[in-house]
């Protein structure tokens, strides 16, 4: 009787990847059980929130991942969709990313709502379509089982039907990602963030962030695998750092109009707010993380080396991915900070409301992020082949 | 968002009545709130419509939106803060230690000699005619009740992403873990305002000095429909540049 059979060493993945994913799984599964245990005893008791400032932290992890995978859509139909040679290359590690993008984003969101198994009945059954929220439950749910379509039929050869998938999803995303910046433009009513450039800024970002992360793990992909970039992977990575360093002056152009509204309240729909992100005590956050990180440090890496080092590129897409995750935080709390009778003369009223992450919302934070990793190294380790059937 | 700071604005003495800022004022924060002459209330009215009413000399008849449509008055100057409205609102409406529906706010107002003049403002639920909460709530745990425009949550499809807490512009709402849903002030709908048969709540019948007046505003025996329609009486809503067409009105005396 045979119990076993011999399998053949050569297909299995190298062991350090193993060892690389199982140590990713393990710190992932640490921070998720910081989720469930908030689950279970209620988010008063673990979570920095108030009522004053009811979404804290884990809203980044969400709207990060959310416009990340977005941006890596995006990249993916400059390829798929719109039939870019230089792109094609990178499609269908970009496609494997933007899933696992959106699926870290939902997983976050579903930790930080406080009764997550609510949402499937009663979005379905009692569903609000005025509500953005519902909309973009609704549509990043809906792109998430085209994309994973999408990816399954790459990984048969079915291009022209993957294709038809991705435009959809491409449009999904798209639409989910305007939703995105309603929902913060709605809360107006609070003096949240409802500049006239914001649609346009969080496209940008999600693009922006897209080319980072693909920058970034292909240059992981190729250390894994102890492969150097070929030719066209090696152009279209070229082509993606071009496309990042455009962006990226988009994005510096922004981030002036946000240092106008700081200093110039005429130039803010907010002023209190961006005085705070400015000059306040958000001021080292902005300076250091929107400025620096996510736009001028990678300028200057791309710049210097002319868009042609990988490892440069590669740097430049890690530091605009941190930038751009301070820059999510900042958007998210800082606009709750400003206090609701503001101008009411209120007695000991303080001048910002505060909030600090608590450990629980922090390991969450760290759970989300090492479930991506851990998912990218799993897509390295079982779509090798896929990704590069050269 | 730039708020209107009435206090830095110079006073222009009686002169100057009629200055371009008054005018603006009386234009956006009484068209948008409902409150109109002193009269009549037309809480879906547009600024245009309210302005060319003015012009013609003529007080348009009020239309609501529900009947009864459900108000409160808040006479804010004869508020002493003895918080017996919010201890009724707790036993009554079951609201734990760690939340409020209602809380007062107390105020330091410049006068115009310089010194600070003391107020209390009660805040609640402001049950808005366009309420952001009730636009942002993806299950529509929280609605507008079509009979009697009172904002009410349904607990059980509720899934806590605390969106409304974040529209609300007056910090409304609280969490409650008890019903793991968001709570805020009903008019008590399902307690006090049943039992008296829909002429009161808990926090006005426990006032003492008779600063909150729950009312109908389609009933004109009531008495915050006659505060409401009393020639003189000055009236203003909390936050008008939000937009939500409030249904409680602050009035000092």
């Amino acid at each position: 009787m045979t119990f076993y059979t011999k399998t053949d060493t050569s297909t299995l993945p190298p062991m350090n990847q193993i060892l690389i994913f199982v140590a990713l799984t393990l710190i992932c599964v640490v921070g998720l059980s910081f989720g469930l245990h908030t689950m279970l005893v209620g988010h008063h008791h673990t979570l920095g929130t108030t009522r004053e400032v009811p979404w804290g932290l884990l809203i980044t992890p969400y709207v990060f991942f959310a416009c990340l995978s977005t941006g890596l859509c995006m990249i993916s139909s400059l390829g798929q969709v719109f039939g870019i040679n230089t792109f094609k290359p990178l499609v269908t590690r970009t496609v494997f990313l933007s899933l696992i993008a959106m699926a870290a984003g939902l997983l976050c969101i579903a930790l930080e709502i406080e009764t997550p198994w609510r949402v499937g009945f009663y979005a379905l059954f009692s569903p609000q379509p005025f509500s953005n929220i519902w909309w973009k439950a609704t549509i990043y749910s809906l792109f998430t089982v085209f994309t994973i379509c999408n990816f399954l039929l790459l990984m048969t050869k079915r291009e022209k039907i993957a294709r038809a998938f991705a435009t959809i999803a491409i449009v999904l995303v798209t639409i989910g990602n305007l939703n995105m910046n309603s929902d913060m433009e709605l809360l107006g009513s609070r003096g949240f963030w409802s500049e006239g450039y914001m649609p346009l800024y969080f496209l940008s970002l999600s693009a922006l962030t897209g080319c980072a992360a693909i920058l970034l793990f292909s240059w992981i992909s190729s250390l894994l695998n102890e492969q150097i970039p070929q030719n066209q992977k090696n152009t279209a990575l070229q082509a993606t750092g071009k496309l990042f360093w455009f962006l990226l002056l988009g994005i510096f152009y922004f981030t002036v109009v946000k240092i106008m509204g700081g200093f110039i309240p005429k130039f803010s729909n907010n002023p209190e707010a961006m005085a705070l992100l400015v000059r306040g005590d958000f001021a080292r956050n902005f300076w250091i993380g929107e400025v620096v990180l996510a736009v001028l440090l990678p300028l200057a890496l791309i710049s210097l080396t002319k868009g042609k080092n990988v490892i440069a590129l590669a740097l430049a897409g890690l530091s605009c991915l941190i930038g751009a995750f301070i820059l999510f935080y900042d958007l998210v709390i800082v606009g709750q900070l400003v206090p609701h009778f503001q101008h009411y003369n209120v007695v000991d009223l303080p001048k910002y409301y505060s909030y600090t992450p608590t450990m629980h919302e922090i390991m969450i934070s760290v759970g989300i992020i090492f479930f991506f990793l851990a998912a990218f190294i799993f897509g390295e380790m079982l779509f090798k082949k896929i990704y590069s059937p050269e | 968002m730039k708020g209107i700071n009435l206090d830095k604005l110079k006073n222009e003495g009686v002169k100057t009545l009629a200055s371009k800022e008054r005018r603006q004022f009386l234009k956006f924060g009484l068209t948008v709130t409902g409150v109109f002459l002193g009269g009549s209330i037309l809480s879906l009215t547009s600024a245009q419509k309210a302005q060319g009413a003015l012009r013609n000399g003529i007080v348009p008849v009020g239309k609501f939106p529900y009947k009864p449509h459900y108000t409160m008055v808040v006479r804010q100057g004869h508020c002493i803060d003895c918080e017996l409205c919010l201890e009724a609102c707790r036993s009554t409406n079951s609201v734990p230690t760690y939340g409020h529906r209602t809380t007062i706010l107390e105020r330091s107002i410049p006068d115009a000699a310089g010194q600070q003049e003391r107020a209390f403002m009660p805040i609640l639920c402001n049950h808005c005619n366009q309420a952001s909460c009730v636009r942002v709530c993806p299950t529509g745990a929280t609605f507008k009740d079509k009979t009697n425009g009172i904002v009410r949550m349904d607990p059980k499809k509720c899934i806590g992403c605390k969106t409304c807490m974040a529209a609300c512009p007056y910090n409304a709402r609280y969490y409650k873990e008890e019903d793991r849903a968001i709570d805020k002030c009903n008019f008590c709908f399902d307690t006090k305002l049943k039992e008296s048969g829909g002429k009161t709540t808990a926090c006005c019948a426990a006032c003492p000095a008779g600063v909150r007046v729950f009312g109908d505003l389609t009933d004109p025996e009531t008495e915050a429909y006659k505060l409401i329609h009393t020639p003189g009486n000055v009236f203003w809503v909390l936050k008008p540049e939000t937009g939500n067409l409030s249904n409680i009105f602050y009035m000092d005396a």
